[in-house]
């Protein structure tokens, strides 16, 4: 009987029936497709580190390293002096060159432990000999080939005395040795990382002090694999914000399940003046909203996967995508839907029936975090997790200061002017902080969020761009063919073609035990000042990128020893977007020749009146050049930037619908739940086109109260990403521009959210009249 | 003393339908009212009485039958009219007071009064709000919202702002119902009073015996179903 009173009263009221369903749809979807994402962005990432490392967590760098240092490391270890490493094992990894081919050679210890990690075994017969190689190397080579492993293209593995065979090594050669250390956190940040693709990267990777004898380094994952990190980074970036939709998704949940128990109220009141117990009806209350919940999580998942694969389609263009709906994200989709709806409906079913009293205890709580967040952004080795906690504290303490902002606007509300009408629409924003408050704190954390991304993206932009124009001095880059490349280096001058010729040479060196890229070119004047130095470098002296000074610890006047030479560091520049730490030479410096054998040229570049001209005269000579011009390079270099952040733009996108939609149920609940003089309205002969405008002013009084709010949060997330979050993932700061257009640029988004919820009201016909019988 | 009739109600009939079933609520009524005329309409719950004050609003439509209401310049006839035109009339020509729910939440005293002026660009007539609301005993609350008055301040805002255009018809679908009899012979006096005075025709439908009697003229509608079939819809005590 009480379902079928249930049933019939859903049936008659469709749209809002069906609106429940896609509002909280959308929601899942948000949360499926920011997973799918960054799942695979983290997959992907995760292919950077061959299987057979992937178990190291660290590693130890010595110069010269040979199987003496190894041994008396381990003697050291079993002697129970160094307790932190659970296990350690020596390795050989060198690129080089076999049979034409640039293979990556690594050698570990078999014999403790064969290639286990995703190997596949083809040979008939396991040989000693033979090696373990990526899918790219399968018929390249005539060694003997024992399996497939899961590497990146090139890479090869054997046991150590095979390649040391291989690199013609001498037998006690050692790259480094790989370490395993203890880490009580290892095994819930793993589990975290499942449900949250991306959050691991949040955390400084811990570097526990060992005491080893002199000569060591001990260098993290993260550090040995700064590309790896660096997407790592990215992917937490995109994580957190995936964290804000799931957040504004869990709001709009939450929101569904109130306005669902809203419209079910007056039914279940009747049915308990019948006589039906409330816990009954609590039952069957939980249970519809629960089959919505279902419904909605399934469609959800559908809708979420659709999403993710057409996000990464635009981000990544041109690359085989495959997302798998797992069994996490599954859990995860559908237990945030049904768990929001239980928790959050049963808890308005309880409000309903009785008052909560208020406490300050929320506020004092608030309060503590907020300091907590103040120490995080200040303190760096709490990580981008410092960061994203800052933010993520901002938040609650703007989303609590909603329903006593809208308590106080009521107030003055009668000092609002203008068409009355209006007046209407705008006090009816402030009017009802009970049924308003959790949409609105989602709008204006959705609005905020945009602020700050925006900010972020507009400073980075100029910064950006600003970098470009220092290092695009050039009129033609050319790079490939290297005995073509060669040809330059030799000479000064091609006086008929070109103004300049600039050669620059490069190798990966490591310096303090971090691999770093070391560029050598002749740094006069001109050259110089592409990275903000504006004399010619000193034969001692070096620029170092942004992240090369920060990972070194450096700054300018401080000595840094390279390759055995002593070095002044002369100056600093930015490099955004570059995986490895950079450090810059004089080719009249000692290191250029104690580094000559190991230097290739990389690229050459041309000043030029006509580069049009130099471009036909150098293909004609050199066909197998790459030649580029400096304004597609600008071009490219904006577009792969502005690429960058369409993820992000589509995630805020997707926040604000979100937000949107939780808005506009929250006013029909308002209005189902509150006398608000609509009808009465009608009555006094207020037309459709007036009514319009009154829901216009609505979304726009509803609009202006989130904007209030995010607009200082928008601006100090904004700070925060700039000044906390990148240095922190990137290794390299911005400078926060208060760029008018971007924040009015968000605000117009969120406004126009505000008032699409305001104006789609095509439920009204659905709430009944009161007073017209 | 016999006065041409403002408003001419001929044959009228209005029907619900009901999933399969109709509901015949209004069968061939006629019946006229004067200018400054008072009709009160009673009758069992379920028998009409709302129905019949929200047809004559414009805010149904009629099924047969025809309706006119004597305008300054022309005469309104309701079967012709479209649904704009029916809004507009209401907006200009015809004051409401219900039960309760009277008042627009969201503005004050003053501006609920004044709406109507404001609606139909008649700033001069805004004045007269708060003179209106004076003589009403209200001049204190002008600049409250509506939820701090009691029930029969409600009520008396409420027949001040139907009053305020001088429309040629006032409605009123049991102002008093949710009053205690003090209050509800207060409002009842003002209601009758200003509408006689200003010329205007008032159509009230109540369950009060009593204040049933203090109109002009009377109107009783039966129920036409049996009464299972009705709604029991805020009886009046
Ligand atoms: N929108 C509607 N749809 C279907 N039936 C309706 C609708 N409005 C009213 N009715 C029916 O029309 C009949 C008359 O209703 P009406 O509200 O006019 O009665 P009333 O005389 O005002 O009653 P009361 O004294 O209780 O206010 C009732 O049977 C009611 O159920
Ligand atoms: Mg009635």
């Amino acid at each position: 009987m009480i379902a079928l009173a249930l049933l019939r009263f859903l049936a008659r009221t469709p749209w809002s029936t069906a609106m429940a369903l896609i509002g909280m749809a959308l929601g899942v979807t948000s949360i499926v497709s920011v997973h799918l994402v960054s799942a695979s962005i983290s997959s992907r990432l995760d292919g950077l580190v061959p299987g057979a490392l992937s178990e190291y967590s660290h590693y130890l760098h010595r110069d010269k390293l040979d199987t003496a240092d190894y041994l008396a490391l381990r003697k050291q270890w079993r002697a129970g002096a160094l307790p932190a490493i659970t296990q350690l094992s020596p390795l050989v990894d060198e690129t080089t060159t076999l049979e034409g081919q640039s293979v990556r050679v690594l050698g570990a210890d078999l014999l403790a432990r064969p290639p286990s990690a995703g190997a596949k075994a083809i040979a008939e017969q396991f040989s000693w000999n033979g090696a373990w190689v990526d899918q790219s190397l399968k018929d390249q080579l005539s060694i003997p080939i024992n399996g497939i492993i899961e590497a990146p293209k090139g890479t090869l593995l054997a046991d150590i005395a095979t390649a040391h065979d291989l690199l013609g090594w001498r037998p006690n050669q050692l790259s480094y040795v790989g370490l395993v250390l203890s880490d009580a956190f290892a095994g819930s940040i793993e589990t975290a990382e499942k449900l949250l693709p991306g959050f691991g990267a949040g955390f400084p990777s811990a570097k526990p002090s060992l005491d080893l004898a002199p000569g060591w380094q001990l260098v993290s994952t993260a550090e040995q694999y700064p590309a790896r990190e660096f997407g790592k980074s990215i992917l937490f970036n995109i994580s957190a914000l995936g964290m804000l939709a799931l957040l504004v998704a869990w709001l709009l949940i939450y929101q569904v399940a109130v306005s669902w128990l809203r419209r079910l109220w007056p039914v279940f009141d009747r049915l308990h003046v019948l006589g039906v117990e409330w816990q009954q009806l609590r039952a069957y209350f939980l249970f519809s909203i629960g089959l919505i919940a279902t419904l909605a999580a399934a469609l959800g998942l559908v809708t979420g996967w659709w999403l993710a694969s057409w996000l990464l389609g635009m981000a990544v263009p041109g690359q085989e995508i495959n997302l798998n709906l797992d069994s996490w994200v599954i859990f995860k989709a559908v237990g945030s839907a049904v768990a929001v709806c239980l928790l959050g409906g049963a808890w308005a079913f309880h409000r309903s029936q009785q008052e909560v009293s208020h406490s300050s205890l929320p506020a004092i709580l608030t309060l503590l975090l907020l300091i907590a967040a103040t120490w995080c952004v200040f303190q760096p080795q709490t990580g981008l997790a410092g960061g994203f906690f800052a933010i993520a504290v901002l938040s609650l303490a703007a989303s609590q200061t909603i329903a006593p902002l809208l308590t106080r606007l009521k107030r003055w509300a009668s000092m609002i002017r203008g068409s009355y009408l209006l007046r209407v629409g705008v006090r009816e924003a402030l009017w009802h902080p009970a049924e308003l408050s959790v949409a609105l704190a989602g709008l204006s954390l959705a609005i905020a969020t945009a602020i700050g991304v925006a900010l972020m993206v507009d400073s980075f932009r100029v910064d950006f761009s600003q970098m470009l124009d220092h290092r695009l001095k050039y009129d033609l880059i050319a790079q490939g063919d290297k005995t073509a490349l060669k040809t330059f280096a030799n000479i000064n001058k091609t006086a008929t073609l070109a103004d300049r010729i600039q050669v620059y040479r490069n190798t990966d060196i490591r310096v303090n035990g971090l691999s770093m890229e070391l560029d050598i070119s002749r740094m006069d004047a001109f050259e110089s000042s592409r990275y903000g130095y504006s004399r010619s470098l000193a034969s001692n002296g070096i620029l170092l990128s942004e992240q090369a000074a920060r990972s070194l610890q450096l700054s300018v006047g401080d000595a840094l020893t390279v390759a055995g030479e002593k070095m002044t560091i002369s100056g600093m520049f930015s490099a955004f977007g570059d995986l490895k730490p950079k450090l810059i030479v004089n080719d009249r410096s000692p290191l250029a020749d104690a580094l000559a054998a190991q230097l290739q040229v990389d690229s050459v570049a041309f000043k030029s009146d006509r580069p049009e001209i130099l471009v036909a005269a150098l293909r004609k000579q050199f066909p197998a050049l790459e030649l580029r011009l400096q304004s597609d390079i600008r071009r490219v270099a904006l577009k792969t930037f502005d690429q960058t952040f369409a993820i992000t733009t589509v995630l805020i996108t997707i926040a604000l619908l979100v937000a949107a939609i939780s808005v506009y149920i929250a006013v029909t609940t308002m209005r189902l739940n509150r006398q608000t003089g609509r009808q009465l309205l009608n009555t006094l002969g207020v037309n459709r086109t007036e009514q319009l405008m009154m829901n216009i002013a609505l979304g726009t009084g509803l609009g202006l109260v989130a904007i209030i709010i995010a607009l200082p949060l928008g601006v100090m997330f904004g700070w925060i990403l700039c000044n906390v979050i990148n240095p922190r993932a990137f290794g390299w700061t911005i400078e926060l521009q208060l760029s008018a257009e971007a924040l009015l640029r968000s605000c117009t988004w969120g406004m126009l959210a505000a008032i699409a919820a305001g104006i789609l009201q095509g439920g009204d016909h659905e709430e009944g009249a009161f007073g017209g019988r | 003393m016999t006065r041409p009739s403002a408003l001419d109600v001929k044959n009228i009939s209005k029907h619900y339908q009901d999933g399969s079933r109709q509901i015949d609520v209004i069968r061939d009524l006629s019946f006229s009212v004067a200018a400054g005329e008072s009709l009160s309409v009673t009758g069992p719950s379920g028998s009409g009485k709302s129905t019949l004050l929200n047809l004559l609003a414009g805010l149904l439509e009629l099924d047969g039958g025809d309706m006119t209401l004597a305008l300054k310049d022309k005469t309104f006839s309701y079967r012709t009219a479209d649904e704009r035109s029916r809004t507009a009339l209401r907006r200009q020509h015809i004051g409401y007071v219900y039960q309760f729910f009277n008042l627009v939440p969201t503005l004050t005293v003053l501006e609920n009064v004044r709406l109507p002026a404001r609606l139909n660009q008649q700033r001069e007539l805004e004045r007269h709000a708060a003179t209106l609301l004076g003589e009403f005993g209200l001049s204190d609350r002008l600049h409250d919202f509506p939820e701090t008055l009691s029930g029969g301040e409600q009520q008396r805002v409420a027949v001040a702002r139907a009053l305020l255009l001088k429309p040629p018809l006032l409605l009123a679908d049991e102002p008093t119902g949710n009053l205690d009899a003090e209050n509800s012979n207060h409002v009842a006096d003002l209601l009758f009073s200003s509408c006689r005075e200003q010329n205007i025709s008032l159509v009230l439908a109540t369950h009060s015996t009593e204040v049933a009697g203090m109109a002009d003229t009377r109107l009783h509608l039966d129920t036409q179903l049996p009464l299972d079939t009705r709604s029991q819809d805020r009886q009046s005590p």
